[in-house]
């Protein structure tokens, strides 16, 4: 009852102007919303689920008890693509960088080639869409961090052949040629080298994600690439006043240029009085982060565990607020307003960040297309924003990178 | 006076094998229009070429005729070299995920050598890909990594490898590596650790050949045990000939051969002629002198040394300090492997690009000699091709049904 009293609200305050959705029965929109979303292509830029094949208790193919993601939950969500997000801490650079990476794109591999039947490796936009045909989850891959190429454009190349399909430029901590955006400048941005490895990634086809960086490196990337860029994982400024996430400028520039801002869950990310209160708490995400890390060393099973306990408890005490998932609709709509329904997207951080209430894994996620219809967005919208404008990014880099291949 | 020499040293090479006496007096000129056609309408396959190496300090092109090193795009067509595994190396003491990054980074120079080469090159991962560049006119680039200590003891990047294309894994370079002896170290392992088994089972199933070259005796006949897949020996040539460790004894040619397996020989001049071996054995200081000229060409550039080298000894050979070793060893060696274990196991490994030239097989475009100096020894047509390629692709199509076997995918 009162979650759905809270519902309505939330819905009446944010938009007035759809008289249909108001008068529709709530059991129609749910209805319609359902068959909307369980046929369209729902594409999740961002999910580190990648750490957890490294341990021996999870398994993706069964209903885990933890965690955000595993095959049972993406079909109960209509999940149906994924980018597995390749992952190590900023601070680990050179060969020891390379290595984890492969690591973890063969666990990537290992894992579709396990559950065959369910997951099918995707590389572009149209093998997506085949996939969505035949029943199948994409799986496709992103590395969150430049520092995992060694500082070397080859290797950047290799990740491409691996099946990587994009690269956020930089994660928490500068790396060799990008500032992070919580971090402290010291490259102005992109270097000359950095600059030349947005030209290589346009070159590979490989989506350069401006997710992490620092403001300047995102308008330094938008300047170079020829190819539309992602915002794979950050959410609105305006409206939660983070780094992490992008102006109200950035994401119109972002779109100008034919991009899209994929919106982030994490609670921090999502919500100002979450994120005053985790700083007061905690000192912030990056705080959270070394702090866990010091405790857990490389077990990431015992990091994500943590994470969640504290992250309850302090909850429990009051500490921290509650946050709804409805936040993340509202996060959706400041950008939709400002920049247009095709530069939106979803981009979860299930499995690498905190999630709002209600949005507890991916088999929530019909959630989203209900709350979107019952705003009066159009069906053609929603597809949009589920996925159908990050397939257009992707296709549009495909063509960018033939254009560029040497004949 | 050099001739004298040069002339004995030719004379020592016929003694061995008298039967080469008519090859030796072949020249690319003069070979028969039916060794010709023969040569131009088969699938030569190398599967041993060092060529990698010179593409990494980015001056040296595929593309251009090289007046230096044995490959190039212009010398494999004029040698019909149809299909070429480039090898990933670098020496067994650079271990760790350092030695994984450069091996990425080799892998990428030889794919992007294939990129801007289109119309020339194509990046093959199989038997079927190799005939299919052939129907092309393209010539086929593999990849094969020289030495197990590349993949940091983590079956990950060895399956990051075979995803990038690597078709077959050497599994020691001359270094032991942490799971298996090779045949210029002391033996530490024992042969195969239980991990270098691991490893060997990893590649059938990955369809990854399993190659012997380098690797010791008794690693060999781990790997032939547990192996699921024919072996390759890629470069490897007779032990009965020339006594090197890197060599293989009558028994483990035919060891090999009865598992299917195929043993490439190697052109290399000091695993060709014992009689060379020799020579450089009883003087070391030629070694040391060669080593200085080398390191003065090409300071601590690995491609410009292996190619420099090659050079070099040459070089000695003409200027008699060094016994004269002709291209009709490589024959030599060709016919007692097919002697011992058969036509159909034995095939090309040149080493170019990575060892020392025998006379008349300076660079690709000479390999139409082999076919020559074969068929006048009497070899069947047929014979001839399988040795020039079809055994190789054999194993290949061999090691590809064994990887797609439903009881290799643990």
């Amino acid at each position: 009852m009162r979650r759905l009293f809270a519902f309505v609200c939330v819905s009446c305050c944010l938009c007035a102007g759809h008289l249909f959705s108001r008068r529709a029965s709530a059991d129609d929109v749910a209805e319609r919303a359902k068959k909307l979303h369980f046929s369209s292509i729902v594409l999740d830029t961002h999910d580190d689920t990648t750490q957890r094949f490294f341990s021996k208790n999870y398994d993706i193919g069964k209903r885990n008890p933890d965690g955000h993601v595993d095959i049972p939950r993406m079909r109960e969500g209509g999940m149906n693509g994924i980018f597995f997000s390749i992952w190590i801490d900023g601070r680990i650079m050179g060969p020891p960088a390379v290595q984890k990476a492969l690591d973890q794109i063969d666990a990537v591999h290992e894992n579709v080639r396990k559950y065959s039947k369910d997951l099918t490796f995707c590389r572009t936009a149209a093998e997506v869409r085949e996939a969505h045909r035949q029943g199948k989850i994409a799986a496709l891959i992103g590395v969150e961090g430049g520092h995992m190429i060694g500082n070397d454009i080859r290797v950047l190349r290799m990740f491409g052949d691996l099946g990587v399909r994009y690269m956020t430029l930089s994660h928490f901590y500068n790396d060799e040629w990008a500032d992070s955006s919580t971090d402290k400048p010291i490259h102005n941005g992109l270097t000359d080298f950095g600059k030349d490895i947005v030209r290589e990634m346009n070159r590979q086809g490989i989506m350069v994600d401006i997710s992490h960086v620092s403001d300047k490196t995102f308008y330094d990337a938008l300047e170079v690439s020829k190819a539309p860029l992602i915002a794979s994982h950050s959410s609105c400024r305006a409206m939660c006043n983070h780094v992490r996430d992008m102006s109200d400028d950035m994401i119109k520039a972002l779109a100008a240029k034919g991009g899209v801002i994929q919106i982030n869950y994490e609670k921090s990310f999502i919500d100002q009085g979450y994120k005053d209160a985790s700083e007061k708490q905690s000192g912030g995400v990056v705080a959270v982060f070394d702090q866990l890390k010091k405790e857990c060393g490389d077990d990431q099973e015992c990091f994500g565990r943590k994470m969640v306990e504290q992250e309850k408890q302090a909850t429990a005490e009051g500490k921290l607020p509650h946050v709804s998932w409805e936040r993340i609709v509202e996060h959706i709509d400041h950008a939709v307003k400002l920049a247009g329904v095709d530069h939106v997207g979803l981009g979860s951080d299930f499995d690498g960040a905190t999630m709002p209430d209600g949005m507890e894994d991916c088999s929530k996620l019909p959630k989203i297309t209900e709350a979107l219809m019952r705003k009066g967005y159009t069906d053609d919208d929603i597809r949009k924003i589920l996925g159908g404008n990050t397939l257009r990014v992707m296709e549009q880099t495909e063509k960018v990178s033939r254009e560029l291949q040497p004949h | 006076m050099l001739r004298t020499i040069l002339a004995a040293g030719l004379t020592a090479g016929l003694f061995v094998s008298a039967g080469t006496f008519l090859a030796a007096g072949v020249t690319a000129d003069d070979i028969s229009a039916r060794a010709k056609k023969l040569h131009f309408s088969a699938t030569v396959v190398d599967t041993h070429d060092d060529t990698t190496q010179r593409f990494l300090d980015g001056k040296f092109d595929l593309g251009p005729r090289d007046a230096r090193g044995s490959i190039d795009i212009p010398r494999m067509r004029e040698g019909n070299l149809g299909a070429i595994f480039f090898s990933i190396w670098m020496p067994s003491k650079i271990t760790g995920p350092e030695a994984v990054d450069r091996a990425l980074v080799q892998i990428d120079a030889v794919r992007e050598q294939v990129r801007k080469h289109s119309n020339d090159l194509m990046l093959a991962t199989s038997a079927a890909e190799i005939r299919e560049a052939r129907k092309q006119g393209k010539i086929a680039a593999l990849l094969g990594v020289e030495g197990g200590h590349m993949i940091n003891s983590d079956l990950g990047v060895l399956r990051s490898y075979a995803a990038l294309g690597v078709r077959y894994m050497t599994l020691t370079h001359s270094g032991n590596d942490e799971w298996a002896d090779s045949s210029t170290d002391k033996p530490v392992h024992n042969g195969l650790t239980d991990f270098g088994k691991d490893v060997v089972r990893e590649m059938n199933r990955l369809g990854v050949m399993v190659d012997i070259s380098h690797v010791s005796d008794k690693t060999f006949y781990d790997a032939l045990e547990v192996s699921k897949a024919p072996l390759i020996a890629s470069h490897s040539s007779c032990r009965a000939i020339c006594d090197a460790a890197r060599n293989m004894t009558d028994q483990m040619i035919k060891d090999l051969a009865a598992k299917g397996g195929v043993i490439q020989i190697n052109y290399h001049v000091g695993f060709l002629s014992q009689e060379f071996r020799d020579a450089e054995k009883a003087k070391p200081e030629l070694e040391k002198e060669i080593q200085a000229e080398i390191n003065k060409r090409c300071g601590d550039n690995e491609g410009c040394q292996l190619v420099e080298g090659d050079r070099i000894v040459r070089e000695y050979m003409n200027a008699g300090k060094l016994p004269r070793v002709d291209y009709t060893k490589i024959i030599e060696h060709i016919d007692h492997a097919v002697k011992l274990a058969g036509a159909e196991h034995v095939g090309l490994g040149s080493d170019f690009d990575g060892a020392m030239m025998p006379f008349g097989m300076e660079d690709a475009s000479k390999l139409p000699r082999i076919t020559e100096a074969l068929l006048q020894k009497g070899y069947s047509e047929g014979d001839v091709k399988k040795i020039l390629g079809e055994n190789t692709l054999r194993v290949m199509a061999e090691v590809e049904r064994v990887s797609r076997e439903p009881n290799g995918n643990k």
